[in-house]
């Protein structure tokens, strides 16, 4: 399967996917309900896409073509009101949250389909541990050029997402001190990381082509970057946030994205570098692990600061792209969640601190994933 | 003669070595046993126990039962008010079909076996009475194989619910069914229609005083630790006490208590599987003892009846299972798996049936070789059973870390 031909699409336009845990009621663990929960849902006509991921106690939810935050919402509210009332049918909660805090990688089942069958077989354990719950934001894309600009000059801004986004600190019963742990699963795979530095579509198709004459991939999807072009739909998909509790975060988040990529693509502010990654995985490291309290090193200026004062400057830089989308007021309570300690990592905290009881840290995260 | 502290022959030993040997020789058979076949370690106990009473050695007998009575309350207790918090009543308000499925394999049971001991011309009132004990579902057995098996999933959950249920409405029907044999053995209709309003409702307010206290003492205690699982036995040995002042039977408010539990305070509620050590040893037993109450006399008689039954009472189950598992969100094979693993009939029927035999010795005896023998071959089949069941569903998590 080649690469085929970038899909045209309607620049700035937005489409949000989110991966979803699926627990039992009585312990809150894991439950390998997806095949249950896709039967239930597969007797009405829905008009979103609920597809089954790696192991059977995820699933992932796909809005279609948004144009605004108040579109992405408005899905969103839809599609899990749909989830919630078949969920309850079936005695399952759902919840959002980048990772489970406690269960065993282990004990998780492999949705059988041919495609995850064959990952298991490749990956192994990785396959399972691959049990972690993200957002994808796509942004539409006039064109594959600018898709390619657009993608790398995102690279500046992945700590950005990952601290706003991140809501995973527990992983297999324990604190992991990580604001959010998730990423550290998904870097243990072999093609994981960034996309290589080519500006030109026809200089990444060339690149493809040889990756799919080494053997080592079949399609775009056996890249598990932060964040890659997806030519059948035009857009730039951006797969770094942890998956939020809430849809209301959901939404302020892909708002967010888009007024950063409104604000690349119409002032086209720098022009990225490879030497952009130099301090590509040191950014991403901090903003894991300490959030917005974690150091941001600037890759033009290679000046040091808090994640947290960069932020302010960013949201400072994209507000006026933020109000031409109408996402300035989800942008600027996005940042102060993050400011006042309402990040998804610290409320789990709070939350884990408080009851003292993953299970009903967890309990707590289904009870959320309803309200809002 | 005079005191001395040297033991004197005979010895006597107590209750207590009858105990020792039971557990050693359930574990020991058990662990021989399941090197050979991969079946649950209860259907070893239950072998193990039917060879220590009259059915073998003849080392506990059905005599003996009411000794022991007090430790297999306990255990079922425990079981059930477990049980009971598995039980999420806000699901069965939003997925009516569940409920519907339930009372529809109940019914069916009842009929079923009802109808084929009418046509073997059996007593109106006998038949009724073992139609309603045959309505259950062994919690025990679906429980310690669902732990076992560390299952989980919808048909798991169904199960447990569907045990709870059928396991309320039994003992229900059976202390109706009773009161109207008060009426028709004493012709007193007052008291037969009083009496099983007195038991369930006395076992709901047990069950509620139980749910409150259990709340109340959650905001001091965690129960998955050590101290909590001393108040969890503590407070179920209040209820039980309670019961047995107020002449309730021993099911239902548990687990009525346990349902409530979880209706009020929708909070995950967890202690250590088995409760502990000290669980585990009651429910071997559990499992062992009732091997004391089958004799030659009660298969040879209740043979033919009995396995007439099962094959009736588990189509029964099967068809209720089928007919709105679908609507219910389950698959086919899923339905046919939960009414398979809805089989088992093991210690709570014979509480039952001892329940009966105290209050009309003449009348009970008839009805225990039947139901005993059902029994027997319904723990161990039935475990088996539903072990398979499980394992189909793809549901058990075996030799996972």
């Amino acid at each position: 399967m080649g690469l085929g031909a970038f899909a045209r699409s309607e620049a700035l336009t937005l489409g949000v996917e989110l991966e979803l845990q699926l627990v039992n009621t009585h312990d809150y663990d894991l439950v390998s309900a997806a095949p249950d929960l896709l039967r239930f849902l597969s007797r009405r006509k829905l008009p979103w896409d609920i597809k089954p991921e790696i192991t059977m106690s995820m699933i992932e939810i796909a809005t279609g073509v948004c144009h605004r935050h108040a579109d992405a919402l408005s899905q969103l509210g839809e599609i899990r009101d749909a989830l919630v009332a078949a969920a309850d049918s079936l005695n399952i909660g759902i919840c959002g949250g980048g990772t489970h805090g406690f269960q065993h990688w282990g004990e998780r089942r492999i949705f059988e389909s041919r495609r995850f069958g064959h990952l298991s077989d490749l990956y192994g354990y990785l396959a399972k541990q691959f049990t972690i719950f993200g957002q994808h934001v796509h942004i539409g894309c006039p064109d594959p050029d600018s898709a390619l600009y657009l993608l790398h000059a995102l690279s500046r801004f992945v700590p950005h997402f990952i601290a706003l986004s991140a809501s995973s600190p527990f992983v297999q019963g324990h604190d992991t001190g990580f604001h959010s742990a998730r990423l550290n699963s998904v870097f243990a795979f072999p093609l994981s990381g960034r996309a290589p530095y080519v500006q030109t579509w026809d200089a990444f198709d060339a690149y493809f082509e040889s990756m799919v004459k080494t053997g080592v991939v079949e399609s775009m999807k056996d890249f598990y970057w932060d964040i890659r072009p997806k030519p059948e739909f035009g857009t730039v998909e951006v797969r770094v946030m942890d998956t939020p509790l809430t849809i209301t975060q959901a939404a302020r988040l892909a708002a967010f994205v888009q007024s950063v990529a409104r604000y690349l693509l119409v002032e086209r502010p720098f022009e990225p570098g490879e030497s952009d990654y130099l301090v590509y995985t040191f950014n991403r490291f901090q903003a894991c692990r300490f959030g917005g309290q974690g150091t941001y090193v600037d890759p033009e200026s290679n000046a040091h600061r808090t994640l947290s004062e960069e932020l302010d400057a960013t949201f400072a830089r994209i507000e006026p792209h933020a109000m031409a989308l109408g996402a300035d007021q989800a942008c600027s309570e996005l940042l102060r969640s993050l400011r006042t300690g309402e990040g998804d990592a610290a409320l789990l905290r709070r939350e884990f601190a408080e009851t003292g009881s993953l299970p009903e840290t967890v309990q707590r995260q289904c009870q959320r994933w309803r309200a809002a | 003669m005079i005191d001395t502290p040297w033991p004197a022959g005979p010895f006597e030993f107590g209750e207590v070595l009858r105990i020792a040997i039971a557990l050693l020789w359930a574990i020991l058979f058990s662990d021989v046993l399941r090197r050979f076949v991969p079946i649950p370690r209860i259907t070893c106990y239950a072998l193990a126990g039917l060879m220590l009473g009259p059915l073998g050695l003849g080392w506990f007998e059905v005599q003996d039962m009411p000794r022991f009575r007090m430790l297999i309350d306990l255990a079922l207790a425990l079981l059930l008010f477990e049980l009971g918090v598995q039980v999420n009543l806000r699901w069965l308000r939003t997925n009516l079909w569940v409920v519907a499925g339930s009372l529809l394999e109940s019914a069916l049971a009842f009929a079923a076996v009802f109808g084929l001991l009418l046509a073997l011309h059996m007593d109106a009132k006998l038949a009724a009475v073992i139609a309603a004990i045959a309505m259950g579902t062994s919690p025990a057995v679906v429980m310690c194989v669902a732990a076992e098996t560390r299952a989980q999933g919808q048909v798991t959950q169904r199960m447990l619910v569907l045990a709870a249920l059928n396991t309320a409405y039994a003992i229900i029907a059976s202390k109706l069914i009773i009161g109207g044999l008060h009426g028709a053995f004493k012709g007193d209709w007052l008291l037969a229609v009083m009496h099983p309003l007195y038991l369930i409702l006395g076992s709901f307010g047990i069950g509620t005083a139980l749910a409150f206290a259990f709340k109340l003492l959650r905001r001091r205690f965690d129960f998955s630790d050590e101290q909590g699982g001393v108040i969890l036995f503590a407070l179920l040995l209040l209820t039980l006490s309670a019961l047995e002042a107020l002449n309730l039977p021993v099911g239902l408010a548990p687990l009525f208590g346990g349902a409530l539990v979880k209706f009020i305070d929708p909070r995950p509620h967890l202690w250590p599987r088995y409760f502990g050590t000290a669980g585990a040893v009651l429910f071997t037993l559990l499992f062992v003892l009732p091997g004391a109450a089958v004799t030659w006399h009660d298969l040879a008689s209740g043979a033919g009846v009995a396995l007439a039954l099962l094959l009736v009472r588990g189509l029964a189950k099967g068809c209720g299972a089928l007919t709105f598992g679908p609507a219910s969100g389950l698959s086919l094979r899923q339905s046919l798996a939960l009414g398979l693993a809805l089989s088992p009939m093991a210690a709570l029927a014979l509480l039952l049936v001892q329940d009966i035999r105290l209050i009309y010795p003449a009348f009970g005896n008839e009805a225990a070789a039947i139901v005993f023998t059902l029994m027997t071959v319904l723990e161990l089949a039935g475990s088996v059973a539903v072990q398979w069941a499980l394992r189909s569903a793809g549901e058990t998590r075996e030799g996972g870390a």
